[in-house]
């Protein structure tokens, strides 16, 4: 019944009381100096610098992560049908055929789609000293630079498009 | 011989870490890494009690979830680079253009 | 040597049937010159028509309740989930075309793929009498709306997709765990087993972990409510419905509150039956929760998206109300329920994608100022609805909250009607706002209405079905008095 439940109820009471108590009784008793240097991030010598986000390596590669991860996966089905083959049969034989088959199906629509086309939307060899020129002015940031977003549509080729 | 209680408790602090990943990680790659432990969690779960209760189910059931996983990561990692291309920031709290 | 298991494929066929021509439709929109919304309609209805036929044929089973080894459950409950579903599917479709019309460079032929095998996991999660199977059914369904969400790749449809996404998926990790509970308590996942012991006559014998039994319980409560979008787990609901794509909201909207009442009725109607008594509190609690929350947040939105939304989570705490009664009335009243906010919420959201010709800006409740005069058949369409949303006679929403009401009554459970009534009185306020802004507001400036045939078609035809059902509900209550007997 309900009231079995009590126990349980007075637990979870007892724990907010205590989160909620402790962080309150702290604040009280400790004493209060804000100061900008305590919440900086901690970097020896000079003001850290945020680095824009996804610019440390292309996001391309997710895109090979991901077929990765899902043609590797498939073969977790593979490994105990092979071990048992013998026991499994004709049978065994079918319903591998028509799993292997679904991922045949994925696998062409992948590349229609141009999924496997990683180089799709890369620099063209006369664009690559401009790309060199993009990637050192990144490393020797000036302040503009960082505020300015990186560049996103050089991957944007492998959608319809291509 | 492990322990039952032993194993379902390692498995309870793995499910636990992964929810704090998800609740406080920025990156939406960490968050998806903390969704893989959460299943994972779970896989040590089903083959401990397949283990114990002697029974194959669980173990099959374990495959079926890593496959499953691994959709989800797949699934995942699309929509990263969907919002990689829109935004460029994968950062979930400066996902904000819907109310939070 | 391993014996080849007794393959009857039968019951499964809609499902075939569906993942089939799902995988015709990817490879033909792999090899298509020129995007082209008519083929992929077409191939999609192939798929979904004969599944329909095939689920038919399932009403006057006559072979064993439980098939492919006691996984898949063959009974008439789970024949009027999948018609509804299927249902929710062709409007989807049909709204989808219409959509991809009005902006031909956005289309995307994956739609309709994704959206049969989207539909293929809500039936098969609704016939589906293993814990493994619910899962899998589970997580198709829930994939394939997470690409829907994001399907036009737009920035707002992307984010939505993410939240969704991410929120889904730590979800489906709480279910997973409970499945795995339930089974280190019951050691089997199916929720009835005839060959060996399952769920319920494990808990029934009182062979397993209590403890563990429990656990299974409240983690598999929170997953559901995620996914039947109850509140507290409702979060991600607003976004989703704001920022993906109309039709695939429509659809989704519909489908998957059908697909997880139903499969959470099989489990905890079915396979958590000895639990009742620890359970029924919970559903309890959410139903308080849900219906508190989706009435009065709804009154501070301006979107008619987001306002829909939490109208779904106020939808899904009356759903709980009359599971509450855990018994045959309940199950009876729940199903009549979903079949006609089903059939609302298509209707709706095909008018908000008709509201305006242009994109998906058009959603704010400005743009609904004077729709009357603009184009008095929209305007009418969606009084019709809201009414229904609303509860108020004579349509279908009206019998339905009776049915519910009466339901949690007859369980004894009185003070949640009466939290019901209330929040419905609240809720007539923000349904009639919008009815008040299409009437007695001036037009907007230009904003120009939608003028597509099929959509306004398909609307007027679910119309007339909620004010039908709302005058006769026992057309639609005598084919449910048989189906809510859920065998075990």
């Amino acid at each position: 019944m309900l009231i079995d439940y009590l126990p349980i109820v007075v637990m979870a009471v007892l724990a907010g009381v205590f989160a909620v108590g402790s962080l309150m009784a702290s604040s009280m008793l400790r004493p209060n100096r804000p100061n900008p240097v305590k919440l900086s991030a901690y970097e020896c010598g000079n003001d850290p610098v945020r680095l824009p986000s996804g610019e440390r390596f292309s996001v391309k590669f997710y895109l090979v992560a991901m077929l990765f991860i899902i043609f590797d996966i498939e073969t977790i089905f593979l490994f105990p049908w092979a071990v048992s083959f013998r026991s499994l049969g004709l049978f065994g034989l079918v319903e591998m055929a028509v799993f292997i088959g679904l991922v045949f199906v994925a696998y062409v629509y992948i590349w229609r789609k141009g999924g496997f086309d990683w180089s799709a939307g890369e620099i063209a060899p006369n664009e690559a000293d401009e790309v060199v020129e993009r990637e050192r002015a990144l490393f020797t940031r000036s302040e503009q630079e960082v505020a300015k977003p990186p560049d996103v549509n050089e991957w944007q080729g492998a959608g319809r498009a291509g | 011989m492990i322990r039952l209680p032993l194993v379902l408790l390692f498995s309870a602090f793995l499910f636990s870490t992964g929810i704090y990943g998800v609740l406080a990680r920025r990156n939406a790659v960490m968050v998806l890494m903390a969704i893989e432990l959460l299943l994972n969690a779970v896989n040590v779960n089903l083959i401990a009690f397949a283990a114990e209760l002697q029974d194959i189910t669980g173990v099959v059931f374990a495959l079926f979830v890593i496959a499953v996983a691994a959709a989800e990561v797949g699934i995942g990692l699309a929509i990263v680079i969907l919002l990689f291309r829109n935004r460029a920031s994968i950062n979930v709290d400066e996902v904000d253009l819907l109310k939070w | 040597m391993i014996p080849t298991p007794a393959l009857e494929f039968r019951p499964i066929l809609p499902e075939i049937l569906l993942c089939t021509f799902a995988i015709v439709g990817m490879l033909y929109e792999a090899f298509a010159r020129r995007p082209d919304p008519v083929p992929h309609l077409a191939i999609a209805i192939v798929g979904i028509g004969p599944a329909a036929v095939t689920a038919y044929a399932l009403w006057d089973w006559s072979g064993p309740s439980y098939v492919l080894g006691d996984t898949v459950a063959v009974d008439r409950f789970s024949v009027v989930s999948r018609f509804v579903l299927l249902g929710a599917a062709f409007v989807g479709c049909l709204y989808y075309t219409h959509y991809a019309s009005r902006d031909p460079g956005s289309f995307r032929g994956e739609f309709y793929p994704l959206t049969l095998f989207a539909t293929a996991g809500m039936t098969l999660i609704t016939a589906a009498n293993d814990l493994i199977v619910i899962f899998l059914a589970l997580e198709l369904l829930s994939l394939s709306l997470y690409v829907l969400t994001g399907i036009t790749g737009r920035r707002r449809a992307s984010e939505a997709a993410m939240k969704y996404f991410l929120l889904g998926a730590f979800s489906s990790a709480f279910f997973l765990y409970g499945v795995a509970m339930a089974y280190g308590a019951a050691t089997s996942t199916k929720i009835v087993g005839v060959a060996a012991p399952g769920i319920v006559q494990a808990l029934a014998g009182q062979t397993g972990s209590q403890a563990l039994a429990l656990l299974a319980m409240a983690l598999l409560v929170v997953g559901f409510a995620f996914k039947v979008s109850a509140a507290p787990f409702h979060m991600w609901t607003p976004d989703v419905y704001q920022g993906a794509p109309t039709p695939v909201v429509a659809f989704m909207g519909a489908a998957t509150k059908v697909a997880a009442f139903f499969a959470l009725i099989r489990v905890f109607d079915v396979g958590l039956q000895p639990l009742t008594w620890d359970w029924t509190p919970v559903i309890y609690g959410l139903a308080v929760v849900s219906i508190v929350v989706g009435s009065v947040v709804a009154i501070a939105q301006r979107d008619v998206k987001r306002l829909l939304a939490y109208s779904s989570i106020a939808h899904a705490g009356f759903i709980l109300t009359g599971l509450t009664a855990a018994n045959s009335t309940g199950i009876g009243a729940a199903m009549f329920y979903l079949v006609a906010y089903a059939v609302v919420t298509l209707g709706a959201f095909g008018i908000v994608m008709l509201v305006s010709a242009r994109g998906e800006e058009q959603t704010s409740l400005d743009a609904y100022a004077g729709l009357a005069r603009r184009s008095p058949g929209l305007a009418a369409l969606m009084t019709v609805f809201l009414l229904s949303l609303g509860g108020i006679p004579p349509t279908a929403g009206f019998i339905a909250k009776v049915t519910v009401f009466s339901a949690a009554i007859g369980a004894g459970n009185w003070p949640l009607a009466v939290v019901g009534v209330v929040a419905s009185v609240v809720a007539a306020y923000f349904y009639v706002r919008v009815i008040v802004y299409m009437y007695m507001r001036e037009p907007a400036e230009g904003i120009e209405s939608d003028d597509g045939v099929m959509p306004r078609i398909a609307a007027g035809v679910l119309a007339a079905g909620i004010v039908v059902l709302g005058i006769f509900p026992g057309i639609l209550t005598g084919i449910l008095e048989p189906a809510s007997i859920v065998r075990w």
